[in-house]
């Protein structure tokens, strides 16, 4: 028979030889069956769009949240209280987050332009009171493509900070990198649970947020716990856009 | 009095989960349709073989002779049918225990799916086994060298497993929480338990042909023959999730409205799975022919046959599988999911009927009956996962019992 016409060396060497060629070839089967979603994370046409990491796109009900501050499902959150949102057409929304607003109560919004490029983490918008101003950075890398106009003639939109009070749009080319630097479903509950925790410490220190805290703070919570002049530095420190930093 | 509260009380019961809430003659009624009329004639004719073939020995029933002794029963019914069982576990161990919550939503139709398989490879062993009582004794032999020993405590174990995973459903049906909660806590344990069985399983129905090296043809024969039962079971688990859940989520559809279950994103995940698994067992596949110096035998008819599996039916998915996952098109994954399976069948009924034997000059050709009994078998298993998903909360989830993603 035919198949005994070599020898154990030569079927050896065909083994190695299967076995080598087996993993040169799986490396760019492994690549090309993992390459689509970056792809996709730029360009998630269609609605298709990493239904896993941004479960949804319409402003759902808020989460049950234990603490003081809403963060509805499909929305992920920078430490620096604002959020992003991957929308159907691709573009991610961006705004402040419940926090920040309810914190400020602010009565004038700073917007970038369009067309201006924001930095993750840097400072992209700004919040005041007229007097003073405190600005808050930007969740995700990109490019401005669209600025939300009415929240800068009438602020009181931030008051729905998900949904009316959404400041501008980004075209995010990195959006995949950007969104693990960011907050996510149960970890952005968290993290506002215990930025409420802080909070209450400031307001009495001793006991911290105890059961009798009940109904929501008050709009504009920082100038009630540090005055008309102090709350802007309050402010910052929660925004991380201290004075001084980078 | 307190009889006719009682069987008030029942009936509203029964009717409510049992007859959909419809009464007896709406029911009836509804189970007039065209698929119930086929599974019907199937059934009719299929259960009193069944019945004669317990009554009138194999004998008289099946092509099977000393040459041949096993047939389609095996080949199709435990093989296949075992095989195919394999989402079970492989979707069980990526959500419970790889934390792959996204395929949380087909967990339990896996599961299902590999329960009732397995409930019908053993309806088929039991109709194959010459002195089907005497299958006690496989228990107690301890033959523990013996992979067929392996095979029964497998089967055995891991049907156990599996009622008692489907179980979960069924508690939430009847409305018993505190059992439910019970199974529930044992989940995580029973999955681990199914993924030890179940590899187990599926490994030493291919150890059981280390007894015929020279039986079986050697494109097919390996002494590594139980690796490539085990990786072609995860193959096997990967393309049956893919096709029945597509097919669950459109035929059960009505029971989703108003839910949000991205089944193409699901089948795209499962998608990249299968094309790294698929891609993986064709080369083992190729590894077994070099090490059994079998490739002479590539160019003859066998050949073909073995090419038709390896190249047509397992390295054509996997590049269809890696394209669709890659470019998002679930029509590709289901194609290639469709295909694997194909694949994996022709595998099966290559390894235990059609290359078995393959020097013997006379043939082995399953009578009607047989073909008929293991249609049969295929149809109670499709009725019956019906039956369940209607009433259970297998696909839709109980509102009563809100499930943690």
């Amino acid at each position: 028979m035919t198949s005994d016409f070599l020898a154990i060396y030569p079927a050896k060497l065909m083994e190695y030889g299967l076995a080598i060629t087996y993993l040169l070839l799986f490396i760019p089967m492994w690549r090309y069956v993992q390459g689509g979603q970056k792809v996709l994370a730029v360009q998630p046409v269609q609605g298709r769009h990493d239904a896993e990491r941004w479960p949804a796109v319409a402003v759902a009900a808020p989460w049950p949240s234990l603490g003081w501050f809403q963060v509805p499902a499909g929305v992920a959150l920078h430490p620096g209280h604002t959020w992003a949102r991957l929308e159907a057409d691709g573009l991610v929304s961006v705004g402040v987050d419940d926090f920040a607003q309810r914190l400020v109560a602010p009565s004038t919004v700073e917007l970038p332009q369009t067309g201006a490029v924001v930095t993750q983490g840097e400072a992209a918008v700004a919040i005041g009171d007229g007097r003073h101003s405190v600005p808050l950075v930007s969740p995700v890398n990109g490019t401005v493509v669209a600025v939300n106009r009415a929240v800068a003639e009438d602020p009181n939109l931030l008051q729905n900070a998900y949904g009316t009070g959404w400041l501008f749009k980004v075209k995010a080319p990195r959006l995949e990198a950007d969104q693990r630097q960011l907050l996510h479903a149960q970890a952005a509950r968290h993290f506002l649970d215990g930025e409420a925790e802080a909070l209450a410490m400031r307001a009495s220190p001793e006991v911290g947020q105890v059961l009798q805290d009940g109904g929501a703070p008050v709009h504009g919570l920082a100038r009630v716990l540090a005055g008309d002049d102090g709350w802007e530095a309050l402010a910052r420190e929660f925004f991380h856009t201290e004075k001084g930093t980078p | 009095m307190a009889n006719g509260i009682a069987l008030t009380g029942n009936s509203s019961f029964f009717r409510e989960k049992v007859l959909l809430g419809m009464g007896w003659g709406e029911y009836l009624r509804s189970l007039l349709t065209p698929a119930n009329a086929v599974a019907a004639v199937i059934l009719a004719v299929g259960i009193p073989l069944l019945a004669y073939r317990f009554a009138a020995g194999l004998g008289a029933t099946t092509a099977l002779s000393q040459a041949y002794p096993w047939g389609i029963w095996i080949g199709f019914d435990m093989m296949t049918g075992i095989v195919l069982a394999a989402g079970g576990f492989t979707i069980g161990a990526s959500v419970q225990l790889l934390g792959l919550k996204d395929f949380h939503g087909i967990e339990r139709s896996a599961i299902l799916t590999a329960f009732l398989g397995y409930v019908m490879a053993v309806i088929g062993l039991l109709a194959d086994l010459g002195r089907p009582w005497n299958i006690v004794q496989a228990v107690f032999s301890f033959g523990s060298a013996s992979p067929l020993f392996e095979v029964a405590w497998c089967v055995m174990c891991y049907t156990t497993v599996l009622l008692l995973e489907f179980t979960v459903p069924f508690f939430e049906w009847l409305g018993w929480r505190k059992l439910h909660a019970v199974l529930k806590k044992m989940l995580i344990a029973l999955t681990v338990l199914s993924v030890v069985f179940s590899t187990m399983h599926q490994s030493a129905l291919g150890s059981l042909f280390l007894l015929a090296p020279t039986k079986l043809h050697p494109l097919w024969y390996s002494p590594f023959i139980f690796i490539f039962f085990f990786i072609s079971a995860i193959l096997a688990g990967i393309s049956m999730a893919v096709i029945e859940s597509s097919i669950s989520h459109k035929v059960f559809a009505r029971q989703l409205v108003g839910k949000h279950v991205d089944v193409d994103a699901l089948v795209c995940g499962l998608g990249k799975a299968g094309a790294v698994v698929a891609f993986a067992y064709f080369f083992i596949k190729l590894q077994g022919v070099i090490d059994g110096h079998a490739w002479g035998h590539l160019a003859t008819g066998w050949g073909a046959l073995f090419l038709v599996e390896t190249v047509g039916l397992v390295l054509v998915p996997s590049l269809l599988f890696a394209w669709g996952a890659r470019h998002r098109e679930p029509r590709a994954v289901k194609v290639a999911a469709v295909l694997a399976v194909g694949g994996i069948i022709l595998n099966r009924l290559n390894v235990a009927v059609i290359a078995m034997n393959w020097t013997n000059p006379i043939r082995y050709v399953p009578s009607w009956m047989e073909v008929w009994v293991s249609l049969t078998l295929v149809t109670l298993g499709v009725v019956a996962f019906r039956w369940i998903v209607n009433r259970m909360p297998i696909i839709r989830e109980d509102s009563a019992f809100p499930q943690e993603h």
